[in-house]
């Protein structure tokens, strides 16, 4: 536990935790604040204590347990434990440089790539530490697709973006079946309609969403466990992001779909769960139906209403 | 009171909303009292002031319903921000609700039908200064989001539903004794149940006030640190 953590949210209002030794807290899950009345703090302390809500979930992809991230002497990530479950979205909210994003790059392990970056603590996937010596870098980031801000088709043609994963992963073996996966990517993805009459043309000539779209049919084509959106929206339009927070919720009945997002209506209108990070620190997970109506720790309330100063 | 926020406008909007309500509340108020008295008096001009109000709280009430629905159309409030709003929505209700009780009384008075014996009018007296006094302390309640004074409210209003049990009571053993003035008789246990709505609607009104006081007291924590 880092120092912060030493500053446990006050007595009367016990957090239900992640308890260290592994087990559930007895609580947990349970609303444990009083009703309210005759009762003046009705959140827990603005300090960041151990994360309020359960962490766990029944049926995990992902487990993570005691992350710590450091970037050289910066402690960036502060002891987050955080499961993200099958078939459902998990949005990950939280003021600028709280470490959502880094704690999602941890899933596919794309702090690997930044020099003087550290990760301690227990990722695993499917029950399996992703930090594994022996496993493969590449296999895992074909398990745990990943879709960014701006979109990033490869300059290669419609079809050659979709088919370049399975490919390259050795995934089909005829140009028939290569045919079809691209074709059925592309039509989870919502873009069929739109492109099928141009596939050789270039990935680049779509507009924002629909190239966006084609990054999420790409990831997709490889048929990932879980696939990672940090901020898939921020760059498009209100129609193009309606579309693809559409198309997130038809693919949370497939895959497991983690999201950092700045639009905290976003995370409310998408996700099933909700992690409020702050400062390195997960402060509060819980249900977005209770996270967006009643927040149990004051650092939320003050973030999703507006009064973070 | 509702502060803290970023956008400061959004600030002055809460306040505004929250202006407004209390404003409702004083209409309510002034209405309860002209149709008591002229219950209680017998007269006219207090049941036509009472009459006249309706049309201007009924007013007030839809000016805060749209205030609201702009409010969460443009801001998209979440957490203890929509729950005020909710909350200031239902007191307004209840404000609403309790010029209506006001109203029937007075058109008991402006149709001429029944006038009250000495006792009767005593009753009611009673029960409507009770009543008076539990709206005008919901809307103290309300105007300084004072959890407490609304949980005196709360505890009031029991009273006041004593008080009408025990004046019904009487009522029946003055109608068993003189039952020649039967519609009197009628009219008056109408007047004394409205007074004990108005009673239920200022302990409903406590009860939002509750919780809102709770989430403007972590607002306002939240403010300062």
């Amino acid at each position: 536990m880092n120092e912060s953590n030493q500053t446990i949210a006050p007595p009367s209002l016990r957090p239900a935790v992640f308890a260290a030794n592994g087990e559930h807290h007895p609580d947990a899950g349970l609303n444990l604040r009083p009703s309210g009345r005759g009762n003046p703090s009705r959140l827990d302390g603005a300090v960041v204590g151990q994360t309020i809500g359960t962490v766990t979930v029944v049926d995990p992809v992902f487990s993570c347990r005691d992350v710590n991230v450091y970037y050289g002497a910066k402690h960036a990530i502060k002891g987050v434990s955080l499961d993200v479950g099958k078939k459902q979205v998990l949005a990950m909210i939280g003021p600028s440089g709280c470490g959502k994003s880094t704690f999602l790059r941890c899933l596919n392990r794309m702090n690997d790539t930044i020099a003087g970056a550290r990760v301690t603590g227990q990722i695993l996937l499917d029950g399996q530490d992703i930090h594994d010596p022996a496993r493969d870098v590449v296999q895992l980031r074909a398990r745990v697709g990943m879709v960014f801000q701006k979109p990033n088709p490869f300059p290669k043609s419609i079809y050659d973006n979709v088919a370049f994963g399975p490919r390259l992963h050795g995934l089909v073996r005829r140009r028939a079946d290569l045919d079809e996966l691209v074709c059925t990517s592309l039509q989870r993805a919502g873009l069929w309609n739109e492109v099928k009459d141009r596939l050789t043309q270039s990935g680049t000539g779509l507009s924002g969403g629909q190239q966006q779209r084609l990054c999420i049919a790409r990831t997709i084509a490889v048929m990932p466990h879980v696939i990672l959106m940090d901020e898939p929206c921020s760059a498009l339009d209100p129609i193009a992001t309606a579309r693809i927070e559409d198309l997130i919720d038809e693919l949370k009945e497939s895959f497991a779909i983690a999201i950092v997002t700045h639009s905290m209506q976003q995370a409310a209108r998408v996700s099933q769960r909700t992690a409020y990070f702050h400062m390195g620190s997960l402060v509060e997970v819980g249900e977005t139906d209770r996270i967006f109506t009643n927040p149990r720790h004051r650092l939320t309330e003050d973030y999703i209403t507006g009064r973070f100063g | 009171m509702l502060e803290g926020h970023i956008s400061r406008s959004f600030d002055g909007e809460l306040a505004g909303l929250h202006i407004r309500v209390l404003e409702m509340g004083g209409l309510a108020l002034d209405q309860v009292r002209a149709a008591a008295r002229a219950y209680a008096e017998w007269d006219l001009h207090n049941a036509q002031l009472a009459i006249d109000r309706e049309g201007v709280l009924i007013t007030s009430g839809s000016r805060i319903f749209d205030d609201q629905l702009t409010l969460i159309a443009r801001r998209n409030p979440v957490a203890s921000d929509l729950r005020a709003i909710i909350a200031l929505a239902k007191i307004a209700a209840e404000l609403d609700r309790a010029g209506a009780e006001a109203c029937k009384i007075a058109r008991t008075v402006l149709h001429q039908s029944g006038r009250p014996g000495r006792r009767t009018s005593s009753d009611a007296r009673h029960l409507a200064n009770l009543a008076t006094a539990l709206l005008r302390l919901s809307l103290e309640a309300l105007d300084q989001l004072d959890s407490e004074i609304a949980d005196q409210v709360i505890d009031h209003d029991q009273d006041l539903d004593a008080e009408y049990a025990a004046g019904l009571r009487r009522l029946l053993t003055r109608a068993l004794e003189d039952p020649a003035n039967l519609e009197v008789t009628v009219e008056a246990a109408f007047v004394l149940k409205a007074l004990e709505r108005i009673g239920d609607h200022a302990r409903n009104a406590a009860q939002q006030i509750v919780s809102l006081a709770d989430h403007v007291a972590v607002g306002g924590q939240a403010a300062q640190q």
